[in-house]
């Protein structure tokens, strides 16, 4: 014996409850199969229901005139064992769900529907996942572009792999897409490979040259009190130069040499240059004359001036100088460059410098400002730095910190004297410039500064 | 080897088919004593008989029922619809029948049926005469759906359409049926199913089929004058749509080109357009683009040129692509 | 074209069945057996006990279907109570070579072809689109697009006539169904080719809630002439004449001789399926009038007048009608639910890399979930896996 409970199904008609009119057995009857047991409404129609099971009626779940939702029970019998409908389970239920919140129907707009258990309430919840969410089907792997990989097809047949947006920042930034390394799945070159290679990576411990844009202010209360920790999200600029750093530092071999120099005359004549008409209204700082001396030295050794193709095995020897200058943007590090700065008269350099160290204060570098660079000026000595070693800007084959200039006691004409001095940081890579290379273009960077009258083309 | 022009080709593949299956049959309207209107199915009455070769009363959803009894009895009949317009009185039994039959029957009842359409414009006709219906089709789960481009394809898929267990509509480019070409009936002929690379390319893919097939090719020939190297993929079969062709090319050349005579809104080209978008994204230069026709009944015969996608419409829309 | 007979809600049937002759009776409501000129039958009182059996067994079918549906088991159940004569008449007069279209509402003719009710069930419960194989007992699939099934049994007739088969076609269809362009187009088709094919109307005066009237000004059995070969009506609730005048067509068919097409006047005592509410639309009274007409009744009538039966006989048919819908109960109760997946299988016979795709991203989706898939969606209830 058994207690069968019968639940309300949806008698096809879209029902989610109905009223029930009579009841046509009492608690305690003895029903056959298919008995006439209640009469209920739906559509303003009334529906007899006859008994799924052979048995005694224990319990009427709800008095006529009430109103019963589907799916609750209605009534229920119990049962002798060999009862073919004993065997079966609880009549199933059609449709929807069987929480009694499911949405109800109007009394006066039940739903017809001539051909099928009628509409279902919906999902109101999600049902739980495993794990993590599953990848994307993940392509065939794609092998990186080739540009990265020796020996190498010629450009036409690399097929880059990249999504349309980042395409269309490539074209904007004029990068190159197939000699830009992938970094997304499958090697594909996202947004922020674009971004560093357009815009190289400033140097690392480097400063700017400007006045520094304002740093983001850490107030106590951009910590989270629980961890008291900040969490800033690695993305923008950041995220690009951190990238390009990274790129640089680990793929050509950095070597930095110092040297320390007497640069009183060089200030003398900024300080006389600031009087001379062709400089009116311009900034003449030791930067112009530091600038100028590296385009001189660059000419004498134009191989510091270059680049290591690794794609074609080539070290690309430039005839012209785009000079980088590190500044601070308020979105962090950013190195513009001055193009065909060699080019340039020393008033032409002074303006160039200033419209620079503007543009990039207000974060309106262009990004085509921050390409094709050549070689690049850090100037630490701004916060008072003397000396670093600073990465490479990506594409380049030498970089020179600019220190501070003091006054230091220093032994001048064979006594000690108070000088202005300053120390000159250059870093190269080493695949292109060698020891001897690196130490005669310092030198002779260091030697024009000590004495500015070698700046003066005596061949001309 | 013979040149043959598509509509012989069909005729022949035909007679093949006739010759090879005593089950195969063929009705439609006018196919017996006259041929066909475009002397498709010429000459086949006379050698395989009336009872096999069956001139139907005028009434194409009388073709298709009566053919799926006969399928029911064991036939293999191959259904012409004489154009078309005129298959939309036929549109119930296609889809709630013949589409259906296999899967109501849990596999038990097979339907070998072919259905012939002759479709497309460009031949100056008066209305219901130039229609694109295959989106219709393809988007119904139970047909497949393919289509020839040339003689040689028609010859071939002809035959395998009336072999395949499976019901398909089997569209003609009404336009082509007088293109030649040779035809070698001893070849051993492509899958069905696959695509076909008409014209090989690197600057842009053509994703074509049927009467747009020839049109994509004379497009490419001009602009390989410029300079350009388009492919030209011929889809041949609208379902299933063979995707390996498509994606390859799509992922060599970065540009997509849809081109197909059917107006544009709500058409196979648009769900070409979303798969490729979906599988190629990483190698698109550009969206895929969609040529065909506009959002307008076919128009009067002297508007056509106008409507029907053409050389320099496909090939403006290769620019817009490159251009992206 | 009376005023009432255009407004359905104010209906009037059409004038009642024919007058004499035309309305082909062998045994009148009351049990009485009466002669016909053009259609004698030549019935022992076995076969006719035996032909009261299946009428009994047929409605104890129908009445199981709808008490499943009313107890949650079946999605949807369509009734034949009251047309058990006009589908057993048929039914008993095929042979095992003859192929019978149904609509979906011949459970009777599917009794008489040997088809196990069972079968009948799944689309009804919608665990499947049917599933049986037709060529197993001549009994084609439920077809629900009306009238279609009528072209597909002229292209069946089609057939037999080209590989010279012994059989027959035979299509039902409704009054309704009359209307169809498709079933004027098989009568066309059936008519230019002479197909060996039987067209079987039970005219049960509704469609829905549309009364005869409102499909046709001329009785439904005129129409063969329009077409070119001969149309009988037949009192549809008559099992005898029935059975004697679907033995006749066919004959007909089967010795070359073409179509007919025979319209079986009958009532349908239920709703139209069980979603249906007849009280919208036609007279209580209406009922009683043919309760009168009763097709079992009769002949239960007719055997126990004639002492051909017994109280014994008739409980013995009554037990086994006992044991049949117990039968059609655990059956129906015991249908498994399709699995997911399966919803991908028998679109084609030759498959699709299409659905294979698509097969695999569901059976991935599914397996994703923390969860047995505990409740499915099922139609006929939520049930645990």
């Amino acid at each position: 014996m058994a207690i069968k409970d019968f639940l309300l199904p949806d008698l096809g008609e879209g029902l989610t409850e109905a009223e029930i009119l009579q009841w046509l057995v009492a608690e305690g009857d003895t029903v056959t199969l298919n008995q006439p047991i209640v009469e209920v409404e739906t559509a303003k129609a009334a529906v007899e229901i006859p008994s799924p099971y052979a048995g005694v009626v224990t319990t009427l779940h709800h008095a006529a005139g009430s109103t019963v939702d589907v799916g609750l029970p209605l009534i229920s019998f119990e049962v002798g064992g060999g009862d073919v409908a004993a065997t079966a389970e609880a009549p199933a239920i059609q449709g929807g769900d069987l929480v009694p919140s499911a949405p109800k129907a109007d009394a006066d707009e039940k739903i017809q529907v001539l051909v099928g258990s009628g509409p279902k309430a919906g999902k109101l919840t999600r049902r739980p996942r495993k794990g993590p969410a599953p990848a994307p089907p993940a392509a065939a792997p794609i092998p990186a572009p080739a540009a990265q990989v020796a020996p190498a097809p010629s450009l036409a047949q690399v097929h880059v792999l990249a999504k349309p947006p980042v395409r269309k920042l490539a074209r904007d930034l004029g990068v190159d897409l197939r000699v830009v390394g992938g970094s997304g799945p499958n090697g594909t070159v996202t947004r922020a490979d674009v971004q560093a290679a357009a815009s190289g990576a400033p140097a690392a411990g480097g400063a700017a040259a400007v006045a520094v844009a304002p740093r983001p202010d850490f107030d106590r209360a951009d910590f989270d009190p629980a961890t008291r920790e900040q969490r800033i999200p690695i993305k923008g600029v950041r995220k690009a130069t951190a990238s390009a750093m990274v790129q640089s530092a680990f793929t050509a071999p950095h070597v930095t040499e110092w040297v320390t120099a007497d640069v009183t005359e060089m200030m003398a004549l900024a300080r006389r240059l600031r009087t001379y008409p062709q400089f009116a209204g311009l900034k003449v700082s030791p930067l112009l004359l530091v600038a100028r001396a590296l385009i001189l030295a660059v000419r004498r050794h134009p191989l510091i001036n270059s680049s290591w193709d690794d794609a074609s095995q080539e070290i690309v020897v430039k005839d012209y100088v785009h000079l980088g200058i590190a500044a601070a943007t308020p979105r962090g590090l950013i190195v513009p460059n001055i193009k065909d700065a060699d080019g340039l008269s020393l008033p032409q350099l002074a303006a160039a410098l200033e419209a620079l160290v503007a543009t990039a204060r207000d974060g309106k570098t262009a990004p085509a400002d921050m390409q094709r660079g050549t070689i690049t000026i850090t100037n630490v000595g701004v916060f008072g730095v003397d000396a670093g070693t600073p990465i490479l800007n990506p594409g380049e084959a030498a970089i020179l910190a600019f220190g501070a200039v003091r006054e230091q006691p220093w032994v001048h004409v064979g006594q000690i004297a108070i000088r202005e001095v300053t120390t000159l940081s250059l870093s190269f890579d080493h695949r292109i410039v060698d020891g001897q290379l690196g130490s005669e273009f310092l030198a002779d960077l260091a030697g024009m500064l000590n004495d500015p009258w070698k700046m003066v083309d005596f061949t001309a | 080897m013979a040149t043959l022009t598509l509509g012989k080709a069909l005729n022949e593949g035909l007679r093949k088919a006739l010759e090879n299956d005593p089950k195969v049959l063929i009705m439609g309207e006018d196919v017996g004593a006259l041929g066909g209107v475009f002397r498709v199915t010429d000459g086949l009455a006379k050698d395989f008989g009336e009872d096999r070769v069956i001139d139907t009363p005028l009434a194409e959803s009388g073709i298709i029922g009566t053919a799926v009894g006969l399928a029911i009895r064991g036939f293999r009949p191959v259904c012409e619809i004489q154009f078309d317009g005129f298959v939309f009185p036929a549109f119930d039994q296609i889809v709630t029948q013949v589409a259906h039959m296999h899967y109501r029957s849990s596999g038990n009842v097979r339907l070998p049926i072919t259905i012939r359409i002759p479709y497309g414009g460009g031949i100056g006709a008066v209305e219901h005469h130039s229609e694109s219906p295959e989106a219709y089709f393809a988007h119904t789960a139970g047909l497949k759906v393919v289509t020839c481009a040339n003689p040689v394809d028609a010859y071939w898929m002809i035959q395998q359409t009336v072999a395949c267990d499976d019901p398909v509509v089997f569209f003609e480019p009404k336009r082509r049926y007088w293109d030649k070409s040779e035809v070698d009936t001893d070849a051993a002929p492509a899958g069905l199913w696959s695509a076909r690379v008409a014209r090989a390319g690197t600057d842009a893919t053509l994703i074509t089929y049927g009467p747009s097939v020839r049109t994509c090719l004379e497009a490419a020939a001009a602009a390989a004058e410029e300079g350009r190297e388009i492919e030209v993929v011929d889809l041949r079969a609208l379902s299933p749509v063979d995707w390996d062709t498509v994606f390859a090319s799509v992922r060599k050349t970065g540009h997509a080109i849809v081109v197909a005579e059917a107006p544009v809104f709500v058409s196979l080209a648009a769900e070409i357009a979303a798969r490729v978008t979906e599988h190629c994204f990483y190698s698109l230069e550009s969206p895929v683009l969609r040529v065909g026709g506009f959002s307008i009944p076919y128009p009067a015969s002297r508007l056509e040129e106008d409507y029907l996608p053409d050389l320099d419409r496909v090939l403006d829309a290769v620019d817009r692509a490159i251009a992206f | 074209m009376t005023e009432a007979s255009r407004n359905p809600r104010e209906y009037a049937l059409l004038p009642q069945p024919s007058e004499g002759p035309e309305f082909v009776q062998l045994l009148t409501p009351e049990g009485e057996r009466v002669e016909h000129a053009d259609y004698s039958l030549d019935i022992s009182d076995d076969e006719i006990k035996d032909l009261y059996r299946d009428l009994v067994l047929v409605r104890r079918i129908d009445a199981e279907g709808t008490a499943l549906q009313r107890q949650g088991q079946l999605g949807l159940w369509a009734s034949l109570l009251g047309q058990e004569a006009a589908q057993v008449g048929a039914g008993r007069a095929l042979t095992d070579k003859d192929f019978a279209f149904p609509t979906y509402r011949e459970h009777g003719v599917a009794y008489c072809k040997g088809v196990d009710p069972v079968t009948l069930l799944g689309l009804f419960r919608g665990v499947s689109q049917g599933g049986w194989d037709p060529a197993e007992h001549g009994f084609g699939l439920y077809t629900i697009v009306i009238g279609s099934q009528t072209l597909h049994a002229t292209g069946y007739a089609m057939g037999i006539q080209r590989d010279g088969g012994d059989a027959a076609a035979i299509a039902f269809f409704g009054d309704g169904a009359t209307s169809q362009g498709d079933v004027n187009e098989a009568f066309v088709w059936a008519a230019s080719f002479n197909a060996p094919i039987v067209f079987f109307c039970q005219n049960n005066q509704w469609a829905i809630s549309e009364p005869v009237a409102r499909q046709t000004r001329i009785a439904l059995y005129h129409r063969a002439e329009g077409f070119g070969f001969p149309g009988v009506q037949v009192d549809g609730n008559d099992v005898l004449a029935v059975l004697a005048v679907t033995r006749a067509a066919l004959a007909r068919a089967r010795e070359g001789s073409g179509p007919s097409l025979i319209e079986a006047y009958t009532y349908r005592m239920a709703p139209h399926t069980t979603s249906d509410d007849p009280t919208r639309y036609r007279l209580a009274a209406d009922l009683e009038t043919w309760k009168l007409k009763d097709p079992i009744e009769r002949v239960k009538a007719y055997l126990s007048r004639n002492g051909i039966a017994d109280a014994a006989f008739f409980a013995d048919v009554e037990a086994a009608a006992d044991e049949l819908a117990a039968h059609v109960r655990e059956g129906c109760i015991g249908l498994p639910n399709p699995e997911p997946l399966s919803m991908f299988d028998h679109v084609y016979a030759g498959g699709s890399p299409l659905l294979d795709e698509e097969r695999g991203q569901l059976g991935s989706f599914l397996s994703s979930f923390e969860d047995e898939p505990a409740l499915l969606d099922s139609p006929a209830g939520a049930v645990s896996r």
